[in-house]
């Protein structure tokens, strides 16, 4: 339709232009009189031939303005130089004029005609082209052709001529006017036309650029095949179905549209548990209490994230990770809601299976293990047998290294239960000093074969909510690994004290320090530090990830300093109850 | 007048060899009468129900039946009331525990465990029970 008015308008516009005509047909009306005159002048014995030459030559003079004329037309870019054509018509004429008794010729009135050319170019110097031209044809017959000596009377002058100037200035100016006004319609309309035309230009390209992008969401939509994304209005009634929601539920596009709601999809009974949770947050009293409990967070504008199971067309379920958000219209209205959601069951049953083997992993190191210790302990107890001073020695060198794998398999099976979430506090509020004591007690005897003065710095106690054993498994990493990395003479020191809204502890040792490339991989799994490797420190590159883990799951952090040479300060963070004076 | 005290007497259950003939020690060290010793949850069950002792030690990873299931159908049985049920776990996290003590169990040993104080706890037992 807006093509059509477009190009419809272009054409108007087409007619309006082509009003000015081509210099042929303009020099029409100066060839028709001028071949009446001839056909007069060959035919009528009234007309009076006075100067043979000056015929032939206004003739020749009009022929020639012709040819000219169609030169012009047939090469447009010559269309300057249009003027020329008036011009030889103006003295062809006038010669013609004289040679036909000049006063009285039967050719005067077309002189009027290229005249009137002049004066309907656009600009007011051709009007004083034709002025000129009306001067040169009253005097200039005269002058010029009559051969007459003198002047004639202004008596006569008015006589012959009058009428003649009259008429021909009253047309000249008549015939500006109207151009001029003419010619002003014309450039509103071409401008009108020009805008037009700017305007389609634009709408072209935004109806382009529209349509790049519809096709572009529509291959992304058809794109889509691994997640489902459902669309429905206000009520729940589906109105968009990719073919991720086809493969994923086993419906067809054309048999879930307008004609399916989206809680038909889901486990009622988990709908029913959602919609009492939150009945109990709001206290609602809704009239489809599944829909509204699924989307009940994206109508309050939060972008809602949970696991939900889906239920199949042929009766199976799948484990879904759904967004809900609501679609908007132009205004900012709630109009529907979107449920993109992707497939869980593979991701399930890879956990699982990893659980499966950390289980059997564990279970099948740490029973061996349970033997290599047991029997350990029986052969120290023995009581008829008296082992020698070297022999207990071995003993412990066994009972420690198998420790030692014992701490790997645990520290291990802990790393799994973290990444798989199945790690779990047993939270009270209590003091960190004593946990603090603990472990620097546990620590001393190594310390102490190491040459290593440890120093609890606690006078100042705080108060948090934590699990004891796992916080104590998680400061016995950072002191075991702060004596690990000090050299002989070296001090660490573990403190406690309060910043801001945490509480912090804090284990800073006297050792080689860690480079500071390395700091932000520290507590990633199985790094170990340049400094590690060199000097053979033994480790595997747990310790930090599962202490880091801790401090996190206690909602707090850890962070680390160190200066190469100089030492490294290890701090963990954690949510802080109270502060307590020691 | 004479009381007789006969030892507490006990059956055990475990897969592996080895971890069995340590208990074995443990309870002999302890003074009781080791009546039996099974490699599988099945044939334990069949034992309990077959001698109805007075203690249980049973491994919770067991092919046949886990020591869990084990000790469910022991606590279901009124004829076997009295038995005192000791779990043997190398599984670590809490929840294990529980499940143990929630099946019924009156003990819960984590792998390893020393034998010292398997004996030691078993003598308590000896000490606060009489047939």
């Amino acid at each position: 339709m807006k093509q059509k008015i477009i190009t419809t308008m272009d054409r108007i516009g087409h007619r309006i232009t082509s009003i000015n005509p081509s210099p042929l047909l303009k020099q029409v009306p100066t060839l028709i009189p001028c071949l009446i005159a001839a056909v007069l002048a060959t035919t009528s014995p009234d007309v009076a031939i006075t100067d043979l030459p000056s015929v032939v030559g206004g003739g020749i003079g009009i022929v020639l303005a012709t040819i000219v004329a169609w030169m012009l037309t047939a090469n447009v870019r010559w269309q300057r130089y249009i003027l020329a054509v008036p011009a030889i018509d103006v003295l062809a004429i006038s010669a013609m004029e004289h040679g036909t008794n000049s006063v009285n010729s039967v050719i005067a009135a077309g002189t009027i005609v290229p005249l009137l050319w002049f004066t309907a170019e656009a600009g007011r110097r051709h009007l004083s082209l034709s002025v000129a031209g009306t001067l040169l044809m009253v005097f200039a017959a005269y002058r010029l052709f009559n051969g007459r000596a003198e002047l004639p009377n202004a008596v006569e002058l008015a006589r012959d001529r009058f009428t003649f100037v009259v008429i021909s200035t009253v047309s000249c100016m008549v015939v500006f006017g109207l151009m001029r006004l003419g010619r002003r319609r014309m450039d509103n309309i071409e401008l009108m036309l020009a805008e037009s035309r700017a305007h389609a230009e634009s709408l072209r390209n935004s109806e382009a650029r529209v349509s790049a992008a519809e096709g572009l969401l529509r291959g992304l939509w058809e794109a889509i095949t691994e997640q489902s994304a459902i669309g429905t209005d206000e009520s729940g009634l589906i109105d968009a179905w990719n073919p991720g929601a086809v493969k994923m539920l086993g419906v067809a596009e054309d048999a879930a549209l307008g004609k399916r709601h989206i809680d038909e999809f889901h486990l009622s009974a988990e709908l029913a548990e959602r919609a009492t949770e939150l009945d109990t947050l709001v206290g609602s009293e809704a009239a489809n209490p599944g829909f509204e409990a699924l989307i009940e967070a994206a109508r309050l504008g939060i972008t809602d994230v949970r696991e939900w199971t889906y239920l199949r067309e042929d009766g199976s379920h799948v484990p879904v990770e759904l967004s809900v958000t609501t679609r908007l219209d132009g205004a900012g209205e709630t109009v529907g809601y979107l449920f993109v959601a992707h497939d869980l069951t593979k991701a399930r049953e890879v956990s699982r299976l990893k659980d499966e083997f950390v289980g059997l992993i564990s279970h099948e190191l740490r029973t061996p293990l349970s033997s290599i210790l047991g029997y350990l302990e029986l052969m120290r107890d023995e009581d008829d047998v008296q082992l020698s001073e070297q022999q207990l020695g071995f003993l412990d060198v066994a009972e420690r290294n198998a420790n030692r794998l014992l701490r790997l398999v645990g520290d291990l099976l802990f790393t799994a239960q973290v990444e798989s979430g199945t790690f779990r506090l047993n939270e009270h509020a209590q003091p960190l000093a004593p946990i603090l004591a603990a472990s620097v007690e546990s620590a001393r005897p190594v310390a102490d074969a190491a040459g290593i003065v440890m120093v609890l710095d606690a006078t100042e106690d705080c108060i948090v909510n934590a699990d004891a054993v796992r916080l104590g498994q998680g400061c016995d990493n950072l002191i075991s690994n702060a004596i690990k990395f000090t050299p002989r003479g070296g001090t660490v020191t573990v403190g406690v004290g309060e910043s801001g809204s945490s509480a912090v502890i804090t284990v800073a040792d006297t050792g080689m320090g860690i480079a500071a490339d390395e700091l932000d991989q520290l507590f990633s799994r199985f790094f170990r530090t340049t400094t590690a490797t060199r000097n053979a420190v033994p480790g595997v590159g747990l310790g930090l990830v599962i202490t880091r883990a801790i401090a996190r799951a206690h909602g707090g952090d850890m962070g680390v300093t160190s200066v190469e040479g100089v030492g490294t300060t290890f701090s963990m963070t954690l949510p802080l109850l109270e502060t307590a004076k020691v | 007048m004479t009381i007789d005290l006969l030892p507490l007497r006990v059956v055990i259950a475990d897969d592996d060899p080895d971890i069995r003939a340590l208990v074995t020690i443990a309870v002999k060290r302890a003074g009781l009468d080791l009546v039996d010793s099974c490699s599988d949850g099945t044939a334990a069950w069949e034992s309990l129900q077959a001698h109805a002792p007075d203690v249980a030690i049973l491994d919770v990873a067991m092919p046949g039946m886990t020591g869990l299931e084990v000790c469910r159908l022991v606590r279901a049985d009124a004829r076997l009331s009295g038995i005192r049920i000791l779990m043997l776990s190398a599984a670590v996290a809490d929840r294990s525990r529980q499940a143990g003590l929630v099946a019924g169990a009156d003990e819960y040993f984590i792998k390893p465990f020393s034998p010292r104080l398997l004996a030691e706890r078993l003598s308590l037992l000896a000490a606060g029970a009489t047939r």
